[in-house]
């Protein structure tokens, strides 16, 4: 009875963890009380997310003509999703170098939040066990 | 304030101006830094700053290394089957 309760508890963490880490960037490792590695990870894909949409616009998150950069961008946040509605009327057309490397930074921000997600959680699956970290 | 603010926002609704010269690979260095900090942030056990800047510049230098070796090898092909 008490292994199923912890593991659920545990269940309810990996969950919660990789929640918080795609609502902000950071926020599983902030639920986990790793508090300098949760800011480190805000600020860095905060202003790479941020310098791709400065170099490209806005226009750069594209869920009509750039479906699949779009899903990649997505894994940012959802506020990306929001972004997405404003410049799915079309009204932000970006084209050439611009759109290139905007959407490869916002892209790129998008992978590495995946990452600090997976590795969030995998640190909440061994969070306070014997022999975890 | 509230000027200031629009005038921000407005900035992300226009492109900037990046032509196709040799120096816009450098907007690659920022990226390869984000890439560096954001990965040895999940990597390094203890986050001390001294430690973790020095892994961060060593990834840094790394990665720059070998874009630069594989830029090299990219050329040299180029160079033999264009003639």
């Amino acid at each position: 009875m008490i292994n199923t309760d912890s593991q659920n508890n545990r269940s309810l963490l990996m969950l919660s963890v990789m929640l918080t880490g795609w609502l902000v960037p950071g926020g599983g490792y902030f639920l986990l009380k790793e508090y300098s590695r949760a800011v480190i990870i805000l600020l860095t894909l905060t202003l790479t997310f941020c310098a791709g949409l400065y170099i490209g616009s806005i226009g750069v998150i594209d869920p009509v003509g750039a479906k699949l950069w779009y899903v990649t961008q997505l894994l940012f946040s959802p506020a990306v999703a929001l972004i997405g509605r404003v410049t799915a009327v079309g009204r932000f057309g970006v084209y050439g170098r611009p759109a290139e490397i905007g959407q490869i930074y916002t892209t790129i921000a998008g992978l590495l939040n995946l990452l600090c997600i997976v590795n969030a959680v995998y640190s909440a699956s061994t969070h306070n066990r014997p022999g975890g970290k | 304030m509230f000027l200031q603010t629009v005038l921000v926002l407005a900035t992300f609704t226009t492109p900037e101006q990046i032509g196709t010269t040799p120096q816009s690979m450098l907007l690659l260095l920022p990226l390869v830094a984000a890439v560096s900090v954001a990965y040895k942030a999940t990597k390094v056990k203890r986050i001390t700053a001294a430690a973790f800047l020095t892994e961060s510049a060593l990834l840094f230098g790394s990665i720059l290394v070998f874009m630069a070796l594989t830029a090299l090898v990219l050329c040299v092909i180029a160079w033999f089957v264009t003639g």
